[in-house]
């Protein structure tokens, strides 16, 4: 008896000294919206985050037996649901956060703040949040809404010019589908064009009255800034009116989904891209591989490669790599030395599937850097380089807001 | 036997006329309200500050729309609206340096005074036309919320509440927050229950039977319809107030939209019209099922009880919940409050199964 208790002490001592760290489980909430506003986006979104996290431990990313497990819970985009579904998360060990919900953020943010956990907020909620000196735990980590207004006016400016002309921006009415009034009202000065707003009632199943007014106003150019089914038919009412698909931009929130609702009129329409589509890049063939084909798959194999399903992936891949990054610290990985692994990245670009992002410790939208993408009737085909445009504007906006928002407090 | 009668005779007209005649009610009061107080003691804080909280709030909330729509029958379905101008109110009035206790009842009246205006239309309209009248007020206070950017807070929307205190004690920790919430939820319940009681409230049910009889017996119908909308709306105003203040700490307009009014006319109908208990019962239920179902459903998913797709799993919650509310209705027609007072009434006699009343 004495000598089993003795071998079993030794053993469970060697076993414990041959293993000096355990390996470790890295948590992430994807705490999203499934069933009621950003149902449009959030399945394919998901589906590609847990893919990647997927492919992640198939393939050991994170080194040293460590992976990485998503908790998914659906929000229905309700606050007091999101911050249940967070307490809960955060008891279980999640250190990251995606709500995909500008509400929920919203209700979150200051507390995951305070309790030092980091908050991804990629094409959604605050776009200061980018001042990572005011938001320590924020991440927007894409190109915020201004971003993304100023990728598309640069790339008017590059295909047609911009002096004396006339810019449309039919939005929906809420505080997103104003964001990007600033960018515009700046520029306008800057580049000599003028524009006006035309906002339509959300959700945007009826836009006629906005787009006869645009089509009085002869606008040379038109952005669209809304989401979800509202986007078709912004498209379709403004080819209705006499609008060029080829006139037409629209915020990052236009995919394959939305084409098809639209049909043939659609080809020639812009959109702004924080991410390629498509399947030919290498993260997504891997997934296709060992994620995929094994059976371990967590949707529909169609939505593979979908914009919206790299978008997804991209999020994971910047996530990944900082807690790989964080990890080098030491072990366990927290709030703390996940932000730090943030900022330690510098030009990752996901294997080619999105533009170089570095984030610093004042800088969490990464650069900023996008690109214009055109619908060709079958697929997007970018028109653009991977760049950012007017970053010392958008910096300056983002730093004018965020500096309101801490005076307030 | 569990409600024993026996032994309880009221000699006069005022322990005849105690909210709470049977000593078994009265100690499963007490013994409750003891629960609550000392809820922070016990209650883990994901609990305390994810279900309890916003259980107690959104029946404060129940409360007040239940007054309207229970017992004065003015059907309401702008409910979150009311709500919203009393948290902007509260967060504005205190940023001007109001004193948060005084912010309080000053955003009640705020809200107590726009309700009332746009209860007005009540004069005038009834049923569905006062609903049309009510969803009117929902998305003209969401528009101007939304619109100015002086109320929202500026380019994302979100205002933040600032640091108060309530009769020296700091609103800050989730325990104090928990406190203030259920002093709210614990008086409007003590106000209710007295209303009933008063001549006030007598006239409101008039007014709710069928109000040109109401005038006929001296009711005045425009001073007590009006009176209606004001009281209800100012509870609820104070109960925005105190959602901002004790629970979100930041708000955004979407907090208070179209979907909220909807949810409370819920917690009220699936509770009881017109119940107290109802009222936190109902709450209770609309607020908390969809979380634990979520939870539920997604335990059984991860140990591989339902392989199927995440899209499936958020919405197979939906469908129970969906299927539950239905049940409950066509099982019990008048809510919660009459299910739990079935229940209460079958314990009062047993084990004999026919009660007096």
């Amino acid at each position: 008896m004495t000598f089993l208790r003795k071998l079993a002490l030794t053993t469970a001592l060697v076993a414990g000294l041959s293993a000096p760290v355990a390996a470790e489980d890295v948590k992430f909430g994807l705490l999203q919206d499934f069933t009621a506003v950003y149902t449009f986006v959030t399945g394919q979104y998901n589906q590609g985050q847990q893919d990647y996290l997927a492919l992640v431990n198939a393939e050991g990313t994170l080194g040293d037996g460590n992976t990485v497990t998503a908790i998914v819970r659906d929000t229905g985009n309700q606050p007091q649901r999101g911050i249940e579904a967070y307490n809960r998360a955060k008891e279980e060990g999640a250190i990251l956060f995606d709500f995909l919900s500008t509400p929920v953020s919203a209700a979150i943010l200051d507390q995951a703040q305070a309790d030092k956990n980091v908050v991804i907020t990629p094409a959604h909620g605050r776009g200061d949040a980018s001042d990572g000196t005011v938001f320590p735990y924020v991440f927007p980590m894409l190109p915020t809404y201004w971003a993304q207004a100023a990728a598309l006016i640069e790339h008017m400016k590059e295909t047609g010019g911009l002096e004396g002309k006339k810019i449309a921006i039919v939005h929906i009415d809420s505080p997103f589908g104003r964001e990007p009034g600033p960018i515009l009202e700046a520029l306008s000065k800057q580049e000599g064009f003028e524009f006006q707003a035309f906002p339509y009632a959300s959700p945007g199943n009826e836009q006629s009255a906005a787009w006869s007014e645009v089509r009085r106003y002869r606008p040379d150019y038109v952005l669209i800034w809304g989401a979800g089914g509202g986007q078709a038919v912004s498209v379709r009412t403004a080819i209705q009116n006499g609008i060029r698909p080829e006139q037409i931009h629209s915020v990052i929130w236009l995919a394959e989904t939305d084409a098809a609702n639209v049909g043939p009129q659609m080809k020639g329409v812009k959109r702004f891209e924080a991410t390629a589509s498509g399947t030919d890049h290498p993260i997504i063939q891997r997934i296709q591989e060992k994620v995929i084909d094994a059976g371990k798959g967590s949707g529909d194999q169609a939505n593979v490669g979908n914009s919206y399903y790299n978008l997804g992936v991209a999020t994971m891949a910047v996530a990944v790599e900082a807690a790989r990054l964080g990890l080098e610290e030491g072990q366990p990985l927290t709030g703390e030395t996940l932000k730090a692994g943030f900022e330690k990245i510098a030009g990752f670009d996901a294997e080619g599937l999105m533009p170089p992002v570095t984030y610093t410790a004042e800088d969490h939208q990464g650069g900023g850097a996008g690109r214009v993408s055109e619908w060709d009737g079958e697929k997007w085909v970018p028109v653009s380089e991977w760049k950012a445009s007017y970053p010392e504007l958008i910096r300056q906006v983002i730093e004018e807001s965020a500096a309101k928002y801490a005076a307030e407090h | 036997m569990f409600y024993r009668l026996s032994g309880t005779y009221h000699t006069s007209y005022q322990a005849d006329r105690k909210l709470w005649k049977i000593p078994t009610d009265r100690w499963l009061v007490i013994g409750l309200l003891i629960l609550a107080l000392l809820a922070p003691l016990y209650v883990s804080p994901l609990y305390l500050g994810s279900y309890v909280l916003p259980w107690v709030i959104w029946s404060a909330a129940a409360l007040s729309l239940t007054l309207l729509m229970g017992l004065a029958g003015q059907l309401h379905f702008g409910f979150a609206a009311v709500m919203a101008i009393g948290a902007y109110a509260s967060i504005h009035l205190v940023r001007a340096g109001i004193p948060f206790e005084i912010a309080l009842l000053l955003s009640g009246l705020i809200s107590a005074v726009i309700g009332a205006v746009f209860g007005g239309a009540a004069l005038r309209v009834k049923g569905l036309y006062l609903v049309m009248a009510t969803l009117a007020m929902q998305y003209l206070v969401d528009w101007v919320v939304v619109n100015v950017p002086a109320i929202s807070g500026g380019a994302h929307a979100t205002l933040r509440t600032p640091e108060v205190s309530f009769l020296f004690l700091p609103i800050e920790s989730l325990a104090s927050r928990y406190w203030l919430a259920l002093g709210w939820a614990v008086l409007l319940t003590v106000f209710f229950m007295n209303v009933k009681r008063t001549s006030f409230g007598r006239a409101l049910v008039a007014i709710r039977d069928k109000d040109f009889a109401a005038a006929v017996i001296g009711v005045d119908p425009f001073r007590t319809k009006l009176m209606a909308f004001f009281t209800s709306s100012f509870m609820g105003g104070v109960t925005g107030a105190i959602l901002a203040f004790c629970f979100y700490r930041a708000v955004t307009p979407e907090q208070f939209g179209f979907n909220v009014s909807i949810q409370l006319v819920a917690m009220v109908l699936v509770g009881g019209l017109g119940s107290v208990i109802g009222s936190w019962l109902g709450a209770g239920f609309v607020l908390l099922a969809p979380i634990f179902l979520t939870n539920l459903v997604s335990g059984l998913a991860a140990s591989g009880w339902v392989p199927v797709s995440q899209n499936f799993l958020s919405h197979l919650p939906l469908m129970i919940y969906g299927a539950m509310i239905i049940g409950f209705l066509l099982l019990e027609p008048l809510g919660l409050a009459k299910i739990y007072d079935n229940i209460r009434k079958y314990f009062l006699v047993w084990p004999f199964r026919h009660a007096r009343s």
